[in-house]
């Protein structure tokens, strides 16, 4: 009865590969990826058009910013996807590596505070105060004195930070190090900083689900996720007094503003100065992190090139809030120079 | 008719080998074999050992047991600052408040079914705590974060807070859901099935003639427990609580889902915490500068070696134990 | 009191004695009452919110790409479990087994001893520090057959399954193998067969259902382990893959990482997973332990 039962078990499990096998794509090329889960909505809205023009197959994982710069230095995958970029100890790791900015959006201010006005208005100094622990409850002066004439609650503030080595947590540090001293000296730019205070949550999905279920909370997440899991986030307010919300027009102002890029092609758009008066001041570039000899160079190149031109259109971005990276000419120049340095392996 | 044996053609020395050769390769084969299996079993736990404590040597190097009882993580300061104690408290702190909740609450459940249940009951209940048993804990921490969580937040740590509120590691704000507390309560849950099936197997093989005589003696049930069950299985219960410290210390998935993932400790239980298992959960893919991942691995080894001490002196206190019953029984 | 009638009734220390033995049974009661209500409420929780995303979908398709739309089903990471539950027992199973018969047929009583010890410390290791060893080994260096290509893979990942699996196989088949009479062995010896035939014909058909018990059990506790696989084969795609030198998605990964998620459809597919997962392990609990039954009865005890 045992034996027959067994090959019950096996001809079943066999009819279950049969049959997932059947529904699955036969790949010819298959390009994995890993990183940056700020970006994945983007490349999850990529993969099949890819598939349409090239017939490759991408497989993405959204492990975070630091685990995919990890895993293209340790080549385990055919590209990292980052929206930090590579430290002078992380490049001097991958000395092959090379980072290409491929989209631009920006990092949300998100809270869940029942009973608040629907728009927040903060500035970076009480941000920075928050996320220090220093301002402790959603009615305090500071936050009150933005926002006049709303009721704030008496509620108390829980910072929501993310737990794993994320680029928004380098995004959000870069920008509160702009606005705060005491913030760079005491915590710094980080893609896993030391928060003083709050709760931490894994991955972009998790830090808006933590701030969906606690009364009070607030943390930084990129904009897709806040508008998808409908979390309210603030307008900040920028150098030239405006508070703005992280929208298209306000994104590509904060790209606008700076326009020398460096050789690593390392961009920080946190806190433009005055002059970019309708400026985002946290929005980000986010890169795709390759190495120059690559195992599959010519699909490299012709993917990462696919994503500065035609990843660019609305039906992709900037549906996700991800503004157009053809905005800033000096920096799509840059970009599609840097794919050339992409060759194949010996052969 | 007898035939004369002469007494030197009799064989003295060994019998001539008379097996088959077929036979003499099958058992030196299979005595191969599974000697083989048995040295790579015991070779895992030592390449562990070693690899780990490999990948920790440059950050033991660097920071020295100093890394036990400084309280930092920090990459960025100084290249990278980092120290175990907050991390290495909250272990504790989780593990041991499971082992206080679990232990009664096990040992309960292994006299209900050894001894006050009816028979007809013991068998499908005993089964369906051995059920809670196999729940893998990443399932238990979904739960933990969706049910549990909410109801300690809501209930449960408020009605604790109302009532013992003034002692320190009760005080806080009782309704954060991410808590020390709540990691507390679902290492409970993972915990109770292990010990409490080892009990109900210890209980039940003390010898019917001691309960009885006992009984007859006219003690209660709870007297024959106390004074003839428990006694006589010390050791092993608490080698059963032991285990499932043990598997409460290394627990990483489900803790990290419900405890707030943040250092340094309050002093309240209310207040999101952290332990080794979870912050390797959430640091080690992630780690970007070697001295960060030689750290984690440092974190590491300090788990394997609180697991080890934990698993040694369960095996003391069980032989003291063992000895004492045996000895002065 | 009425001279010559005895009252039974309790009074000072014997009713006190009483009224603690009461509040102690109750107290068990209680206890057990709570478990069985926490294992209910796990079960009816995962139940109720995971099986409106059960359909055929949801076990045949991969994630959906659209960001905003659906959220398809769990096929890839279904199939990744087999695999690596697959590899797990592949590799454990022989090695646990012929462990099991070193101790019982072959070994010395010392050396015994010395082996349970350390399988005994093996059993007790954290299986996220186990992930990182396996990591060590496999993916960041290059050891013949499991670092293949540097990259994570499913063989990583099931060899990382295999060593937690290994101390629970070899133990349960040390305790069965101890079980079988020793009249059949020796009986078996007498009749001139050698050691190897009687352990092959003998000793493990007799035993066969208290291995294939243990093994179930060890099954349904590696295909519920996360931590060993967030560091041996986590980085994977988001189609069905069943080639075990790449790296493929899991169930308990997958539940993992949706469960932090603020997306309710994703939500519920870590509910629908968790279902789907829970059942599995209680099934295969549950048939081990019938066939332990079984063999049990089969040896006569």
């Amino acid at each position: 009865m045992t034996k027959r039962l067994i090959i019950l078990i096996a001809a079943g499990a066999a009819v279950l590969v049969a049959a997932t096998a059947a529904t699955a794509k036969s790949t010819d090329t298959t390009l994995t990826g890993a990183g940056s889960t700020f970006v994945q909505p983007l490349v999850a809205a990529w993969t099949p058009a890819i598939g349409k023009a090239f017939g490759y197959t991408v497989q993405y994982s959204g492990v975070g910013s630091g685990a995919g710069i990890a895993a293209i230095t340790a080549n385990q995958v055919d590209f990292g996807a980052s929206d930090a970029p590579l430290t002078q100890a992380q490049q001097s790791a991958c000395p092959d590596c090379i980072q290409i900015p491929w989209a631009l959006s920006a990092t949300a201010v998100a809270y869940n505070v029942p009973g608040a006005p629907a728009h927040l208005n903060l500035d970076g100094s009480t941000i920075s105060k928050i996320f220090l622990g220093t301002i402790t409850n959603w009615n305090d002066p500071a936050i009150a004195a933005l926002n006049k004439g709303a009721k704030l609650p008496d509620l108390k503030i829980t910072p929501v930070f993310r737990s794993d080595g994320s680029g928004t947590s380098y995004n959000f540090t870069d920008y509160l190090s702009s606005v705060n001293a005491s913030w760079k000296t005491k915590i710094g730019v980080s893609t896993q900083p030391a928060f003083p205070a709050g709760q931490g949550a894994k991955g972009s999905a998790g830090v808006a689900g933590l701030i969906s279920r606690t009364n009070g909370a607030i943390g930084y997440v990129d904009v897709a996720y806040a508008i998808k899991n409908h979390i309210k986030f603030a307008a900040v307010r920028n150098k030239a007094g405006k508070f703005v919300f992280p929208s298209l027009r306000r994104i590509e102002a904060a790209a606008l503003a700076y326009n020398t890029v460096p050789a690593n092609n390392e961009l920080h758009i946190v806190n433009p100065p005055k002059a970019a008066s309708l400026a985002y001041p946290v929005s980000t570039y986010t890169y795709v992190i390759v190495h120059k000899k690559s195992a599959h160079a010519p699909e490299l190149r012709k993917m990462i090139f696919w994503a500065l031109t035609q990843g660019q259109g609305s039906q992709f971005a900037a549906k996700l809030t991800f503004a157009k990276l053809s905005t800033n000419k000096k920096v799509l120049v840059a970009a599609e120079k840097t794919i050339k340095q992409i060759q194949a392996t010996g052969n | 008719m007898l035939a004369r044996v002469e007494a030197a053609s009799i064989p003295t020395g060994s019998l001539p080998r008379t097996r088959r050769l077929g036979d003499r390769i099958g058992d030196a084969l299979l005595y191969g074999l599974t000697a083989l299996a048995a040295i790579l079993g015991v070779l895992v736990v030592f390449a562990i050992i070693w690899r780990v404590a490999d990948g920790a040597w440059p950050a033991i190097k660097f920071f020295k047991l100093g890394f036990v009882y400084h309280n930092v993580w920090n990459v960025n300061l100084n290249g990278g600052s980092f120290g175990a104690r907050d991390l290495i408290i909250g272990t504790v702190v989780t593990s041991f408040g499971a082992m206080l909740l679990s232990g009664p609450i096990s040992i309960a459940i292994g006299l209900f079914l050894s001894e006050l249940a009816p028979p007809a009951v013991r068998a499908p209940v005993g089964t369906l705590i051995d059920m809670l048993a196999a729940v893998p804990s990443v399932v238990i921490g979904l739960w933990g974060i969706y049910v549990l969580a909410p109801f300690n937040a809501n209930h449960i740590a408020p009605g604790i807070h109302a009532v013992l509120g003034w002692i320190p590691i009760f005080g806080g704000d009782p309704h954060t859901e991410s808590t020390v507390f709540t990691a507390i309560v679902v290492l409970t849950i993972m915990t109770i099935p292990i010990t409490s099936s080892i009990c109900r197997e210890l209980f039940i093989g003390v010898p019917s003639e001691l309960e009885e005589g006992s009984i007859a003696l006219g003690a209660t049930r709870w007297e024959m427990v106390k004074t003839v069950v428990v006694p006589s299985v010390r050791g092993g219960v608490a080698a059963a609580i032991m285990l499932g410290l043990g598997r409460a210390l290394g627990e990483a998935i489900a803790v990290t889902q419900v405890i707030g993932n943040f250092i340094p400790m309050g002093r309240s239980l209310f207040a999101p915490g952290d332990t080794i298992a979870s912050r390797l959960a959430n640091q080690y893919q992630g780690a970007s500068t070697d001295r960060q991942i030689a750290a984690l691995i440092y974190l590491g080894l300090v788990l394997l070696v609180i697991t080890f001490l934990t698993n040694y002196a369960a095996q003391r206190i069980v032989k003291r134990l063992e000895f004492q019953r045996t000895a002065g029984a | 009191m009425e001279p010559g009638a005895i009252s039974l009734k309790a009074t000072g220390r014997g009713r006190r004695r009483l009224l603690v033995n009461r509040v102690a049974e109750s107290s068990a009661v209680l206890a057990a009452v709570l478990a069985i209500a926490v294992l209910a409420v796990v079960i009816w929780s995962v139940g109720s919110r995971g099986v409106g995303a059960i359909d055929l979908d949801f076990f045949i398709n991969g994630p959906s790409s659209d960001f905003f739309g659906g959220s398809g089903g769990i096929a890839p990471a279904l199939a990744g479990s087999l695999l690596l539950v697959g590899v797990a027992t592949v590799i454990a199973l022989p090695v646990g087994v012929l462990t099991a018969i070193f101790v019982s047929e072959f070994a010395p009583v010392r050396a015994g001893q010395q082996i349970r010890l350390w399988l005994d410390v093996l059993n007790g290791f954290p299986s996220i520090v186990i992930g990182i060893f396996v990591f060590t080994l496999a993916v960041k260096t290059k050891v013949p057959v499991l670092g293949i290509g540097l990259h994570q893979s499913a063989i990583a990942g099931g060899f990382a399954l295999a060593v937690i699996m290994l101390p629970l196989v070899a133990r349960s088949t040390m305790e069965v193998l101890r079980l079988v009479p020793n009249h059949l062995r020796e009986a078996s010896y007498a009749l001139g067969v050698s050691k190897w035939q009687t352990v092959m014909r003998v000793v493990l058909p007799t035993s066969f259902g208290g291995i294939l018990t243990g093994t179930t059990l060890a099954v349904a506790r590696a295909a519920g382990e996360t931590a060993p696989l967030l560091f041996t084969c986590a980085i994977a795609g988001q189609i069905v893959d069943w080639n075990p030198t790449h790296s493929v998605q899991s169930i308990p990964l997958t539940i993992y990482l949706d469960s932090e998620s603020a997306d309710p459809a994703l939500h519920q597919q870590a509910w629908a997973a968790a279902f789907v997962l829970i059942l599995f392990v209680l099934v295969t609990s549950l048939t081990a332990r019938l066939l332990l039954e079984r063999s049990r009865k089969k040896l006569g005890l």
